[in-house]
């Protein structure tokens, strides 16, 4: 599953501390996040989507529909 | 609390462990030691629970559930091997490798018997199931990039 945390993370002008403890993870979470080694439950994807204000398909692409954009 | 300073509590309250260990053993007090550790273990979990920063999150809970099955299942196996071989010693007639027990000497103390030596083979395998457990953890927190470093960390 591919993600583009780290681009929304940047629109809204956040450090990765901040989204964490906005979040209630730990920093190194969002970094594992951000480089495709671990994917979030479905709590912490809809509590990242709400926070960004999109939906959750904007931030998460599933593998097939990442190679076909 | 922050996170070092619950980190120099652990180390200390290890400290202090093997320090009531080896001043029970000088005493010959076989309740310090088991008291001591117990007390220990609360007063990391308590510690524990101070430390203000985010310590543990999902990906933390994971890492440790599967490193815990992980262990479970190797630690049993390796723990039952070594059982069953301890049983058949023990319940064996006297010869290669349980020599024949002796009745000890005036002079000499309590011999270090059958059950001794099985309690420290139980301790020493407890002990190897910890550094299964940290083997096992420092895997999986590798596999969920617990130690990647990118342009924010300084």
């Amino acid at each position: 599953m591919k993600n583009r945390v780290k681009v929304f993370r940047a629109m809204h002008d956040l450090t990765q501390e901040q989204l964490a403890d906005t979040l209630g993870v730990t920093r190194q979470t969002i970094l594992a996040i951000e480089k495709g080694k671990y994917d979030p439950s479905l709590e912490l994807a809809f509590r990242m989507a709400r926070h960004f204000k999109v939906s959750i398909e904007e931030i998460f692409l599933w593998e097939e529909q990442a190679e076909g954009t | 609390m922050k996170r070092n300073t619950f980190y120099l509590i652990l180390g200390l309250v290890i400290l202090l462990e093997v320090g009531v260990f080896w001043w029970a053993v000088e005493i010959h007090n076989a309740l310090l030691s088991p008291v001591a550790f117990i007390l220990g273990v609360v007063a990391i979990y308590v510690a524990r629970s101070r430390v203000g920063e985010i310590i543990e999150d999902e990906r933390t809970g994971l890492i440790t559930q599967k490193a815990a099955l992980r262990t479970f299942q190797v630690f049993w196996v390796v723990f039952f091997a070594v059982n069953l071989g301890m049983a058949i010693i023990g319940l064996g007639p006297p010869g290669f490798p349980r020599p024949p027990m002796r009745p000890p000497r005036s002079d000499e103390g309590l011999p270090f018997n059958l059950l001794g030596r099985y309690a420290v083979v139980q301790l020493v395998l407890l002990g190897l199931m910890i550094l299964l457990y940290v083997g096992f953890r420092i895997y999986y927190a590798r596999k969920y990039g617990d130690w990647d470093s990118d342009e924010e960390q300084s």
